[in-house]
This record gives structure tokens, sequence and C-alpha cells, in this order.
């Protein structure tokens, strides 16, 4: 298994029938990173969870010192703003696979030099 | 910090790479306004910096007394170099002439907080074309230290015979791309 695969998802095996969550392959690729963040999720899983999961993958995290430091994940070019958005509802009922960025914001502090 | 970001002891530099650093911010600065650009590669104990990805136009910022680029800017680079297995290495940027070409506090605050990425300020508006008189730094356990002459010397090649590709990206699209060469 490619080591930057992280299992996420439990997948029954017993014997009676389970109803089927659909499952979402997401990749996220963070520039400075040399290899992406590849996870599967539910699809139910909000967008917060994904940007939380690829933060700590990445090592990372939103912070302020003199400016205010926020990673965003950007899905075709788009940046994601709704975090109580799930990948099925941001994906559509028939894709199972994403691929988001995540970025970095600085937005400058009140202190100047 | 993470596993993923193996500790760079060396860096070997395609020698396109410094030209074409050199070729794209003399501009700038001869028009008296700071500039920079992205250095890429394939991060390993010897890290090779083989692309540059130059911003240019929407979401870039080129002032007299500062160079800033949007994350939308990342975004485009970030979508052309994943699929060539590039990483961001470093980032160099110029200061105008009468400018120190030392980190600023703006630039180390403003820096990728990444273990082992590189911060080179070229001098003189970018006129200084010699890299062994760039100021290097590399983040290190949090922020950036200065490498000395003689740690530059040690642990920086320069390859004239390694692969090189490059891109000059916006906010919204790559604007000018070229295949490995």
């Amino acid at each position: 298994m490619d080591p930057s695969i992280q299992a996420g998802v439990d997948i029954q095996h017993s014997g009676s029938p389970q109803v089927a969550h659909e499952i979402v392959k997401v990749t996220v690729a963070y520039l400075p990173a040399p290899v992406p963040f590849r996870h599967v999720f539910r699809d139910e899983t909000v967008i917060a969870t994904v940007r939380i999961d690829a933060l700590t993958f990445f090592g990372v995290q939103d912070h302020q010192d003199r400016d205010k430091h926020e990673f965003f994940l950007e899905f075709e070019g788009r940046r994601l703003t709704n975090m109580a958005e799930t990948l099925g509802q941001l994906l559509g009922p028939h894709r199972r696979e994403a691929h988001f960025n995540l970025i970095e914001e600085i937005t400058k502090g009140a202190i100047d030099e | 910090m993470t596993a993923i970001y193996v500790p760079i002891d060396r860096w070997v530099v395609a020698a396109r790479v410094f030209s074409l650093t050199a070729e794209n911010l003399r501009r700038a600065g001869r028009d008296g306004k700071e500039s920079g650009i992205l250095w890429l590669g394939r991060r390993d104990k010897t890290a090779q910096i083989t692309a540059t990805a130059f911003p240019s136009g929407t979401g870039v910022e080129e002032c007299p007394g500062h160079w800033r680029i949007s994350p939308e800017v990342f975004g485009t680079v970030t979508r052309w170099a994943a699929p060539r297995d590039l990483c961001l290495l470093g980032v160099a940027h110029i200061h105008l002439r009468g400018v120190p070409a030392r980190l600023s506090r703006t630039d180390r605050n403003c820096g990728v907080q990444i273990p082992g990425i590189l911060e080179v300020i070229i001098g003189d508006g970018g006129d200084q074309l010699d890299y062994r008189k760039w100021s290097w730094y590399v983040c290190e356990n949090g922020d950036y230290h200065q490498m000395s002459k003689a740690e530059i010397g040690k642990r920086l090649t320069v390859d004239h015979s390694i692969d090189f590709e490059s891109c000059t990206v916006n906010a919204e699209s790559v604007l000018f791309s070229t295949e490995a060469q």
C-alpha cells in the first residue's frame, strides 16, 4: 500500500448484508509537501474533517503571530468556504473521487514593520 | 513536523534555475519593484531543484517595498506541479538597490514554514547574478537561518545537465509552460 494512503473507512465484511455507505477517494496536494494526502472517506464526511485531516498529515495548522495564517481547501479552482458541506453534496451522486489543494492564506496583522 | 519532510542535506540545482530567476526578476527590479519566483523539484536527502514557477499578472503584487502573491497563485502552481511530482523547495525574491539583501521580518513571517525550504534574497534589484553572493536562508526548527558561504559551498551544487522545466502563472491559470529539457 502506498504509505501516504491512510485507511479511514471500516468496510464491513461480516455475513449479514449491510447498507453500503458510499465512499470517496480523496487526494489533497500541498505545494511544499513531496507526497499528497490520500484517504478514503464516507460521502457524508464534511469538508471540515477533510481539511483537519489534511492539516494533520502535512504537519501544519492555522495560527496567528504578527499575521493570521489560515489554510483552505481548493476544489476545481475555487476556494471551499462551507465547512459543513459533505463530500456527497460537493461531488454529487456519481463521483467517487475528489482532488483538493491545500493552500495557506496569510492575512497581514495590525503591526507593520 | 511529520515524517513526509525528509531532512535535506544538499541541493542540486539545475543551472537554468539561476539564469531564469535572474532574467525574470531583473525586469521588475529595473522598474523599481520587487519580484519573486518559486523553485520546485524533488525532495530527498539530496534535493533536486529542477523547475521554476514565475508568478506574473493577476494575483501578484510587485511594489517598491514588497512582493506578494495571492493564495490563488499558489493554487495554480500546485495544479501545475502536482502531476509532475514537483514540490516547492524554495522561494527567491529581489530587494532593490540600497535595500540590504537579507530576510526582513515580513519575509520571515510570511515565508513557508516547512523544514528545508529555502528563502533566497537577491540584491541590487536582481542585477547581482552570482548566486554565491545571494543571501541564502533555510527553514529549520521553525525559523530561517542564514547559510554561510562555506555552508553554501558545501550544500549546494549547480548541475548543467539536469532536466529543467518552467512555467509562468497567475491567479487563474498557467500562462506559459515548458516541458522538461
